[in-house]
């Protein structure tokens, strides 16, 4: 698990940070060279204005090779939604599929280009969205992702990877309009959450914790 | 007159040609618009044919695909070109996939509650608002949650959403970053472009700046876009044809000056022969501008045709030229003849004045026109340019031998009969169908682009370019009420495979009985209040989140309902526009058609992949037929056979009226027979071979025959003569062989074209001019070639 953890450390965590830190570049980069498929079980908090509380939800995420990503959620309810070729596709129980243009899914398609350009190595291609910066050790590092483009900004405020050795742990997706989303993977996920409804401040002190 | 004065006569005519031109180029418009050259409608569906559909959705659809590069690339390109195309006024609207709908139409958002159906099946009550917040929390734990958010406190059950979809194609191609791509892997779009399908000048020009669009895009040059769809088969069509007339023309022009280089030994000719035809083209034209200010592309072609005999009048004049007599002389011993044929010919061609087709009657002016300017300039304007014979072409050699040839030839007094008989017969008798009325016949389009066409079609889902549906109604309010109760019927339809997809007017703006129903299922504030608290328990959301989703059904209670003319005025509107159209209104443009009839207005339904027309009979029954499947390859061959019907009325009294003035200027109906006898038996021989060789005829055929008519009667009027004077027998002989010689060359060619309409036009006249000839020789009067002999 944690092989295949690592694997989707690629999806996530911006090849150009290794540029900008040379050590943890070469910690990371161990990873690569994953067959797919890979999976990593995941738990996503999100804190939204409309919401009095946060909104779990669970299942496994799956990188299916090429620039595929796939997420099935099992709590609290059944939903398949796939990344790729340009659109995102969204399966609910047996209903019908929606199908999305990336084009018009910002959030979505920011996750998807870290993640293709992390594989092809275009670590130009993220710069071009993306300013990215690292810090820390391979105990524990995080990585930021702050939207270059104004129109990205307008919708992302930044991405924020938590990691130890060659696998993340947590990501946050900081929507511009103030929500958050959490997302826990590998061992961090697999402990579980501790609380029904955790605040986010805590939330993001078990990011910084690790597992 | 000396050597210098003619040569500057010559300049000067030239000079007059040039600037009549330059003044008919400037003043004259070229109209390709089909309504200004069939007569006016006589059924409804005729009318709707004419007056809208033209304007309407099928035939002004270009289909495009881009192909020849990695997908993304594609997608970036098919991006590019959908946003250049938005921008360019010759096109109404374009899709690619990546249209959000649900941002094109903010002027419609308040109206969502009267346009969505989800109000006739639901009431915004507590269970139903309950299931669908609850929904909306899944949709906020999905990846496509930031897409939502915004709309969600204004409109939690999602209509905005729900009119996005009705009004997306109902079976888009697949989508990969966002557009269209069909299974080979080709990025797909739609373009709908301003200018009608009938007007192939203005779908020309929407297709020219189209390509310049794509051509602009970087990264193009390498990516291939294939077009298709009417409008690119009418300028494909068009193109080769002209492609295809002026390499014939070129090979037809370096042959027709070696034979005048042959026929006359001399190089006048060849700088003169042109100027009378050129100058009755330029008149004809001049006219034209002046009495209609436009004319019609196929006047143009056909009258150009027709204008071809006045290409004999300077032959004649150069045939008959005798040394050390001044060319005036014998031009106007030439004259009486040359004018009796310019005047019955013109004379013929006033029928087609009365014909009541504004297409018909610009043919009139143009050629008569052209006519009278053509034998003018021949008469009065052209012995004065050329300098004075050197030979006498009664002396070329081997002539008298020719004559005394066809002199020697039997002339049996049954002959006439026989070959009446004969081609009687065979016209009669012959198998296939006599008319070809499918104009697109004669232009085909390659099977390759018609499956090319068929098949991006069905991949967009594009509507079908020869059946709509027609729905009709007393009032506009009437044709959405009627579409709204024949969706149900079409979409069994559906089911049933009888067709793939629909689209009726009711889909983007139902009946104000509609709207006011759903309005009437409006909660009022206190009511929804109460049901949104009770839906609300136990879920996550904040209080009060959703204010302005209430205070927009509170507005929405009290809208005016949406009303075809302020929908029309939305981005959606030129949808709606082209598919609720007045029926019987005023007269449009030119048209000279009276509307006092009820009120009545159409809805156009769009159907792609009928599959069983014949299932739509249903309909027609139930209604009455105020719905029915209209075929507009019917409707169109109907407009051309009542068309065809007004030639043929027009050349019948044309041929009365010829044969009035030949008779006239001959002043004896036996000479008379003698002229019209080869004439009319020579049409009917054309018309044997072509229906032997199971051609169907076409107008192109009618004019074409009219032409080679034309020709002969010159062959039977000169040959017809009585000049007592063997050495001017010998020279009409030399003028007639010439004439027939340019005719059969410039036609012979033509004949073996592969365009259909080029070859109609060539093998009709060569054939004309052949039969036309021979018979004139067999059927000159007793004695009268024979006497020389």
């Amino acid at each position: 698990m944690r092989r295949s953890a690592r694997a989707l450390v690629w999806l996530l965590v911006p090849v150009a940070a290794l540029a900008a830190t040379p050590d943890l570049a070469q910690s990371l980069i161990v990873g690569m060279g994953q067959t797919p498929p890979a999976e990593t079980p995941f738990i996503q908090v999100s804190y939204r204005a409309v919401l009095d509380r946060p909104l779990i939800a669970s299942g496994t995420l799956r990188w299916l090779g090429g620039e595929r990503l796939e997420r099935d959620t099992t709590e609290p309810f059944q939903e398949t939604a796939r990344l790729g070729d340009g659109e995102l596709t969204v399966q609910r129980g047996p209903g019908r599929v929606h199908r999305i243009a990336l084009a018009r899914a910002p959030q979505a398609a920011a996750l998807l280009t870290g993640f293709s350009a992390l594989l092809s190595g275009d670590a130009a291609g993220l710069e071009r969205d993306f300013t990215l910066s690292a810090t820390g050790d391979a105990a524990h590092w995080v990585i930021t992702l702050a939207p270059r483009t104004r129109e990205l900004q307008q919708r992302i405020a930044s991405i924020v990877v938590d990691g130890r050795g060659h696998a993340p742990d947590c990501l946050v997706l900081h929507d511009a309009n103030g929500d958050a989303t959490f997302t826990l993977m590998g061992t961090l996920a697999k402990a579980g959450l501790k609380d029904a409804a955790p605040a986010q401040a805590a939330l993001a002190a078990r990011c910084q914790a690790g597992p | 007159m000396n050597h210098a004065t003619r040569i500057a006569l010559w300049f000067v005519w030239l000079a007059v040609i040039a600037a009549t031109g330059f003044w008919v180029a400037r003043h004259l418009t070229i109209n390709s618009d089909l309504r200004d050259f069939v007569p006016p409608p006589q059924s409804a569906d005729q009318r709707l044919l004419l007056d809208e559909i033209g304007n309407g959705p099928g035939s002004r659809l270009l289909l495009l695909a881009l192909s020849g590069a990695p997908q993304a690339r594609l997608a970036d390109l098919s991006r590019g070109l959908d946003a250049a195309l938005a921008e360019d006024p010759a096109f109404v609207r374009v899709a690619n996939g990546s249209a959000d709908l649900a941002n094109i139409a903010p002027d419609l958002l308040p109206y969502r509650y009267l346009l969505s159906p989800t109000l006739d099946a639901h009431r915004f009550d507590a269970p139903y608002l309950r299931a669908q917040l609850q929904q909306r929390l899944e949709d906020l734990n999905s990846p496509a949650a930031s897409l939502l958010e915004p709309w969600l406190r204004s409109d939690p059950t999602l209509e905005t959403l729900k009119l996005a979809q009705r009004w997306a194609p109902q079976h888009p191609p697949r989508t990969f970053d966002g557009v269209w791509f069909s299974d080979r892997g080709e990025a797909l779009l739609v373009a709908e472009t301003r200018a009608a399908g009938f007007d192939p000048g203005a779908q020309a020009a929407a297709i020219t700046s189209l390509q310049k669009h794509f051509a602009a895009l970087p990264g193009a040059a390498a990516v291939h876009l294939v077009i298709s769809g009417p409008g690119w088969f009418g300028m494909q069509a068009a193109r080769h044809t002209r492609a295809e007339a002026d390499r014939f023309g070129a090979i037809t022009t370096v042959g027709f000056v070696l034979l005048l280089l042959i026929a006359y030994r001399s190089v006048v000719p060849v700088l003169v022969t042109a100027l009378p035809l050129l100058s009755g083209a330029v008149a004809g034209f001049a006219l034209l501008a002046l009495v209609f200010g436009y004319a019609h592309g196929i006047t143009v072609a056909f009258g150009f045709t027709l204008l071809g005999v006045a290409q004999e009048y300077p032959l004649r004049v150069f045939s008959h030229r005798r040394v050390g007599v001044p060319t005036l002389t014998c031009v106007r011993e030439l004259w009486p003849l040359l004018a009796t044929a310019i005047t019955s010919v013109c004379i013929a061609y006033l029928a087609f004045l009365a014909s009541g087709v504004v297409g018909l009657q610009q043919l009139a002016v143009f050629t008569i026109g052209g006519l009278v300017v053509a034998g003018a300039c021949t008469r009065w304007l052209l012995p004065r340019v050329i300098p004075p014979a050197r030979r006498d072409m009664a002396a070329t050699p081997g002539l008298a031998r020719a004559w005394r040839f066809l002199a020697q030839l039997p002339r049996p007094r049954w002959l006439p009969w026989l070959v009446g008989a004969v081609g009687i017969v065979v016209v009669a008798l012959a198998p296939g169908r006599f008319w070809q009325d499918d104009l697109s016949a004669l232009t085909p389009v390659p099977k390759a682009e018609l499956a090319r066409d068929a098949r991006l079609r069905a991949a967009l889902g594009a509507p079908d370019v020869r059946y709509l549906l027609v729905l009709r109604a007393a009032s506009e309010q009437g044709v959405l009420a009627l579409s709204e109760r024949m969706a149900p019927h079409l979409r069994r339809l559906v089911v049933r495979h009888a067709l793939d997809g629909f689209e009726l007017p009711s889909r983007y703006l139902p009946s104000i009985a509609t709207q006011r129903a759903r309005q009437a299922r409006l909660p009022d504030r206190a009511t929804l209040d109460a049901a949104l608290a009770q839906a609300l328990e136990g879920l996550p959301f904040r209080a009060g989140v959703f204010a302005p989703f209430v205070a927009d059904v509170e507005a929405a209670r009290k809208l005016p309902p949406l009303t075809p003319r302020h929908f029309e005025t939305s981005a959606l509107g030129a949808r709606l526009e082209a598919m609720l159209v007045p029926c019987a209104g005023p007269p449009r443009g030119r048209r000279g058609e009276a509307g006092n009839e009820k009120p009545c207005w159409a809805g156009l339904g769009t159907l792609s992949g009928v599959n069983d027309p014949a299932a739509f009979a249903v309909l027609a029954q139930d209604t009455r037929g105020a719905v029915h499947l209209l075929d507009l390859k019917a409707s169109t061959e109907a407009l051309i056979v009542a068309y065809r019907q007004r030639i043929l009325v027009a050349l019948g009294v044309a041929a009365l009226l010829l044969a009035g003035a030949v008779t006239l200027a001959l002043r004896s109906p036996r000479r008379a027979l003698n002229v019209l006898g080869p004439m009319t038996l020579a049409t009917l021989w054309v018309l044997a071979v072509l229906r032997a060789a199971g051609i169907p005829l076409s107008l192109f055929h009618l004019v074409s025959l009219t032409l080679a008519a034309g020709l002969g009667l010159h062959y039977a009027l000169f040959f017809e003569r009585r000049t007592g004077n063997s050495a001017e027998d010998l020279r009409t002989l030399h003028a007639t062989l010439v004439c027939v010689a340019s005719a059969l060359l410039v036609f012979g060619v033509l004949a073996l074209s592969s365009v259909p309409v080029l070859r109609a036009i060539g093998l009709t006249v060569a054939l004309g001019v052949a039969f036309h000839f021979t018979l004139s020789v067999l059927m000159a009067p007793a004695g009268h070639l024979r006497r020389e002999a």
